[in-house]
């Protein structure tokens, strides 16, 4: 859930009040705000009208979507929470990625791992409507061909536990990159523990 | 066989192609929240929001007064909208191991958040938000959009 500010009504009445004195002299019906993202950094949008274009890289700054040439101006908080509280009330938790690393050569969790699978399903269980996406990863020992056959194993592995604590299997994807995507780079036939690993999407 | 009887299994056989062929494309997304009024229009049909609704491209999400829904899709784009809202899903390619990435919204009304996934992160030219009159090309962010006639 998006995390709301903890103004009284008064407050948030006058900041709404305030945000729509500045804004009502050229206010457009049709406009974008740029957020910062979840990580405190902010990225950047291009706003294109029919006869022109403008960059948005400040959090806070908007532009119109209904002018020739997108105009852009500054929005207060309070007139962000007033126009757009239900669509930001409405946000999905945040994907959650979790990775479990696996013993040499099998479908064998390493004990910390075990132990946090319990978290997985944790996740899976406290989001009503969970889809998952689960990809198998080897080390570079062994052939190729047999890695991708044991990335698929351990993907499967984690999904048929998933799958005994109740999550339905048509929101369950499952595929394995063998050894073509290590976590750790290393040259070929080279066993390490990092790259044995299933990681896992909660959305 | 009875006329009326084989008539009515073409029918059934009709009515199972045309449903399967929307049916047999993969979902890109899956609705998580939703209140009041909220609904998907999907293949023809309009389907009331739950949590774990599979959509699919060209998909039209749909608020009353009182809605609002959110929605991930596969590639953890995250969008979620208010009352009287209007939102397509046109465009959605997600197959990074194939370099196939796209994604087209439009905002037809309403209000909306969209928080960018994979697909803005690897091909960010491949990310856009259109609606009525503008277009938002969108470069790994999150942004709030809203479209009054």
């Amino acid at each position: 859930m998006a995390q709301r500010s903890g103004m009284h009504g008064g407050n948030l009445l006058l900041a709404a009040l305030v945000a729509g004195l500045a804004v009502s002299a050229c206010a457009p019906k049709s406009w974008v705000v740029l957020l910062p993202n979840e990580d405190g950094s902010t990225g950047r949008i291009i706003v294109s009208g029919p006869e022109g274009q403008a960059e948005v890289a400040e959090a806070g700054t908007a532009a119109s979507l209904d002018t020739a040439v997108p105009e852009t101006f500054d929005v207060s908080r309070g007139e962000i929470d007033t126009t757009f509280g239900d669509a930001l009330q409405a946000q999905p938790s945040p994907p959650a990625v979790f990775r479990l690393y696996f013993e040499l050569g099998g479908t064998q969790l390493t004990p910390e791992s075990a132990a946090l699978l319990q978290d997985v399903l944790n996740e899976v269980g406290a989001r009503p409507g969970a889809d998952l996406s689960i990809v198998g990863h080897t080390d570079t020992a062994g052939a190729a061909a047999d890695n991708e056959a044991l990335g698929l194993e351990r993907a499967h592995f984690v999904r048929d536990r998933i799958i005994a604590a109740g999550l339905k299997l048509d929101r369950i994807s499952t595929e394995s990159h063998g050894e073509g995507n290590l976590l750790v780079p290393t040259a070929d036939d080279v066993s390490e523990p990092r790259n044995r690993r299933v990681e896992i999407v909660v959305r | 066989m009875a006329v009326w009887l084989r008539s009515l299994r073409y029918a059934a056989i009709l009515l199972a192609f045309t449903t399967s062929a929307y049916a047999e494309s993969d979902p890109i997304g899956y609705v998580k929240t939703h209140a009041g009024a909220a609904f998907v229009d999907a293949g023809g049909e309009t389907l009331e929001a739950f949590p774990g609704l599979a959509l699919r491209e060209g998909d039209v999400i749909r608020t009353g007064d009182d809605g609002r829904l959110g929605l991930t899709l596969l590639d953890n784009t995250v969008m979620s909208v208010g009352p009287n809202a209007e939102l397509v899903v046109e465009e959605y390619l997600f197959r990074p191991g194939e370099g196939e990435l796209g994604l087209g919204v439009r905002l037809l009304r309403g209000t909306m958040q969209f928080i960018s996934g994979v697909i803005a992160k690897l091909r960010p030219e491949a990310v856009k938000v259109r609606t009525t009159t503008g277009t938002i090309g969108v470069r790994g962010t999150r942004f709030l959009v809203k479209v009054e006639d």
